[in-house]
């Protein structure tokens, strides 16, 4: 491991120093992470209050089977679909001579500032029955198209605004992997399409894999897509649950309990598949040959046309269609609305930064068992949904902590938990980019080893910090699920706005903040986007 | 009462004939101050809706805004539904009303907020002073448990039907079911009292239209449920069905693009889809009937209760009499097309009075029992 090697050779540069920063540090960084882990361990109890044996009658009684299969099922559908329409699009712009690759590598990646619920509920209007565009089919003669509800839109929104995870990661692995290898296998009489079978595939897998997890993970915490699609799956059905009169106690729980398993299994097969090996970030200096498309750079343009023109064509436009005939009614937008929004990601964002630190910069400097496991630790919120993490916090306020419940502190404290993976990856990525020597150096001209971080990895880390803040900012301002569970009374953001005004089906209302959070996605895109090329 | 509302509605069309004639422009520069844009105290102008259909209504009896306590201080409320928008524009209007008057609001479905009000009142963490609800189930739930401290005598005695009047909560704006139908294809005396025979009638071969997808048809289907139970309401459904409804995604589009257009004859809806209809085209070829004592006649009620652990109960309950007032019940009326709830002011157009409604006797609280339904619209096979 790459990763682990860099970690050795921080930690040899250390050694033989004091060992209380590192002592204090450790203390931090434990802390920090039993503190994000405080929802998942209410929950953890919560489940286990009502006992194994209500909850395996439960299971039984409610028919939470069908929603555990739909999961799987759309699990397994939106992954799939990414690494279809993702890999061949890494392919096409990294390795062929297809036209206007640079200008189609930014198109493919730019779905991905399309928050997936816009993207449903535009799919809907447009293809809903009755929508814009089956209207407009049923002109010319097309009366019937499937409908968009359930299972295939659920899956066909997830893919077009999740694949260009699988595309970014699959990107960055071909890119990376040294093109003289290609050359070789070429020289030993491999074909094209042979030596791209032994050699590109293995390199490329783990990359692929890395995209598919996250699709997959996204496809199972995502809330907003199955909600505004009707489906039934696990996110859906633990909000829907606190909505009908009379559930029976603890299904909430019970669904957010195997929710979480199918996470783990998610995660652990994801590992296996990898292997650990973070081979596709280590770098070659050379670029294979560029493979000629020919004639088949038509259907080739057509492929990522056709993608574009779903992802972000059917969305963006939608979204005019509604921003220019909503009318005057679009400046009824009250501007709080967005303030709230601003404060809460900017709290969330700061006080991600801040907590990341102890966390990144510990696990950086620290090979122990103990440091991996709070870095781990503080990964909980990246698999745990945000629908489970509210439902986990209203719990834990309303028995332990009466004067969080519903307050801002509380609703941060979420983004918080869910988002500081973010955070404590910009950082601890960063902070092993610092050269080792570089610390020695200052080591050996007398600095403490905080004296050394400060005057010296600090200034470097900075701007992984300040795009790990910036993320949490952005991520934030577009977060559904926890956001509608636990704002405050009268406390409205654009997302919470933008879900009660699709409710009432007032979708021009929608128009501008929608739009506002296309425009924040596609700001953290360009520092994802900046940060990749820092790292690298 | 199809019988009462044919010539009522010949009535409201030529009022509404009249009406065109004078501009379409609302009645805010004649009855009141029509501040929109300007500073000043809403008057009755600002309440009542504008179009033909609400014209020539005669001022609002009851008790006016101006005869009630001013409001003063601030008042969270839980808005369960909202219609659209409708109820946090009301609010507002009031807030505009008093200067020392503050509401912040937040809107969630009815039965989930009335779910989040007991967790809250149970663990002594109440954050609203008053509930709001699109439907009395969700009122009458919240009251159930405890959750709710009791109303004056002041505001309950201004509801007219005792119906909808409890010592907890109270009924705020009415809503039935109703069966629209296009006059081109069937008579008055066509469309039936009973909700049966809608399904059985051979007459309506080919010729119902309906919105299965929709909540407000699966809260009536629930309301069977409870009426006749599992199997009753299996045997409607699958009679319905033999009659081959045109299915469509709402019940606005039923009657909107079905009905209205004659795409179909009839069918069952909310009261107030053909009544949004009437107000934007007075001259469609639409009315409608009522069917008796069964669940395709329920009447369900938004309403408002005072919740136990507010921080200004007096406030909330000075506000609910607010709701009740001339003014709003005017706004609920022409805006909503709700069933008002007091003596003196009337529903819009062609409706009757809710008193003239024969609704089945059921409780509204059973109706937020909508997973079985759902359950049964599967194995029936509508839906999917």
């Amino acid at each position: 491991m790459a990763a682990s090697e860099r970690l050795a050779r921080l930690r040899s540069a250390v050694v033989g120093g004091d060992d209380e920063p590192g002592l204090s540090l450790a203390v931090l960084a434990g802390a920090v992470a039993a503190f994000v882990s405080l929802p998942l361990v209410a929950l953890l109890v919560r489940a286990s209050n009502y006992g194994f044996g209500h909850l395996a009658g439960l299971l039984s009684e409610t028919g939470s089977l069908d929603v555990l299969l739909n999961s799987l099922s759309l699990v397994v559908l939106v992954t799939l679909g990414c690494v279809l329409v993702g890999v061949p699009l890494a392919v096409l712009t990294v390795q062929t001579d297809l036209p206007g690759r640079r200008v189609w590598t930014v198109v493919a990646a730019l779905p991905l500032v399309v928050p997936s619920y816009i993207g449903a509920f535009t799919f809907v209007s447009a293809f809903g029955p009755r929508g814009d565009l089956a209207d407009a089919l049923a002109v010319v003669g097309i009366e019937r198209i499937p409908t968009i509800y359930g299972l295939q839109g659920t899956a066909l929104v997830l893919v077009l605004f999740t694949y260009p995870y699988v595309f970014l990661t699959t990107r960055a692995a071909l890119l990376s992997f040294d093109g003289t290898l290609v050359e070789a296998a070429r020289t030993l009489n491999h074909s094209r399409w042979a030596a791209f079978k032994r050699v590109t595939v293995p390199q490329i897998l783990p990359g692929v894999a890395a995209g598919g997890l996250l699709a997959a993970l996204y496809a199972l915490s995502d809330f907003g897509t199955p909600s505004i699609m009707r489906y039934e799956v696990f996110t859906q059905q633990i909000y829907v649950a606190q909505r009908s009169l009379g559930v029976p106690e603890g299904y909430p729980a019970l669904l957010s309990m195997q929710l979480l398993v199918v996470v783990t299994v998610v995660l652990a097969l994801e590992s296996r598949i990898g292997a650990g090996d973070t081979s596709y970030v280590s770098r070659g200096s050379r670029q294979p040959g560029r493979i000629e498309l020919g004639v088949w750079k038509w259907p080739a343009l057509a492929f990522c046309g056709g993608v574009a023109v779903l992802s972000l064509g059917v969305p963006l436009g939608v979204l005019a269609w509604w921003f220019q005939r909503a009318g005057s009614a679009v400046f009824e937008f009250d501007p709080t609305v967005a303030w709230n929004s601003l404060k809460v990601s900017v709290a969330a964002a700061g006080a991600a930064t801040v907590l990341a630190l102890p966390v990144a910069g510990y696990a950086a400097r620290s090979s122990s068992r103990f440091s991996e496991v709070t870095d781990r630790l503080t990964y909980v919120g990246y698999a745990v949904p945000g629908v489970v993490i509210a439902l986990a916090l209203l719990y834990l306020s309303t028995e332990f902590a009466q004067s969080l419940y519903k307050t801002v502190p509380l609703l941060v404290f979420a983004y918080v938990v869910r988002f500081l993976p973010q955070a404590v990856g910009s950082v601890r990525s960063s902070v092993l980019q610092v050269d080792p020597k570089l610390t020695e150096a200052a080591r050996t001209l007398g600095r403490s080893s905080t004296g050394a971080f400060r005057e010296v990895t600090l200034p470097l880390i900075a701007p992984g910090v300040a795009a790990g803040a910036a993320l949490v900012f952005l991520t934030t301002m577009k977060e559904l699920p926890a956001t509608l569970m636990l704002s405050p009374l009268g406390f409205e953001t654009l997302v919470s706005y933008i879900w009660l005004v699709r409710g009432a089906g007032s979708y021009g209302a929608a128009a501008v903040p929608a739009l506002v959070l296309v425009g924040v996605s596609a700001l953290s895109m360009v520092v994802i986007l900046a940060q990749e090329r820092y790292n690298g | 009462m199809s019988e009462r509302s044919g010539p009522s509605r010949r009535r409201f069309l030529a009022a509404a004939g009249a009406a065109t004639t004078t501009g379409l422009a609302g009645c805010s520069g004649i009855l009141g101050t029509g501040s929109e844009s300007g500073g000043g105290t809403p008057g009755i102008g600002d309440f009542r809706g504008s179009g033909a259909i609400v014209e020539d209504r005669p001022a609002p009896g009851g008790t006016s805004i101006e005869d009630l306590p001013d409001l003063e201080g601030e008042l969270a409320i839980y808005l369960g539904g909202g219609e659209g928008g409708r109820y946090t524009t009301l609010i507002d209007l009031l807030d505009r009303y008093y200067d020392g008057f503050e509401v912040s609001q937040q809107t969630q479905p009815s039965s989930q907020l009335a779910n989040i009000i007991v967790d809250e009142y149970d663990s002594g963490t109440t954050q609203a002073d008053l509930f709001w609800s699109v439907d009395a189930g969700s009122l009458a739930y919240v009251s159930d448990k405890g959750a709710t401290v009791g109303l004056s005598s002041d505001a309950t005695s201004m509801v007219a039907d005792d119906r909808f009047a409890t010592d907890q909560w109270v009924g705020v704006a009415g809503r039935s079911r109703a069966v629209p139908y296009n006059t081109n294809q069937f008579d008055a005396s066509d469309i039936p009292t009973s909700i049966d025979a809608l399904a059985t009638r051979d007459r309506f071969q080919g010729s119902l239209g309906w919105a299965p997808t929709y909540g407000a048809f699966h809260g009536f289907v629930t309301a069977m449920r409870q009426l006749r139970g599992e199997d009753g309401t299996r045997e409607w459904l699958n009679a319905m069905l033999d009659q081959n409804p045109a299915r469509y995604d709402s019940e606005y589009a039923t009657v909107k693009q079905g009905i209205t257009n004659g795409e179909v004859g009839a069918g069952p809806t909310n009261h107030y889809y053909p009544m949004l209809v009437f107000a934007q085209r007075p001259d469609v070829p639409l009315d409608l009937a009522f069917t008796e004592n069964d669940a395709g006649a329920l009447v369900n009620t938004a309403g408002a209760s005072v919740l136990d652990g507010a921080s200004d109960p007096e406030l909330a309950d000075l506000f609910v009499r607010h709701l009740l007032s001339a003014e709003a019940q005017e706004f609920l009326a022409t805006r909503g097309f709700a069933f008002p709830m007091i003596d003196g002011v009337e529903p819009v157009g062609p409706l009757p009075t809710i008193e003239e409604l024969s609704p089945p006797d059921l409780d509204l609280q059973s109706l937020s029992d909508v997973q079985p339904t759902i359950e049964l619209l599967k194995d029936v096979g509508i839906l999917s």
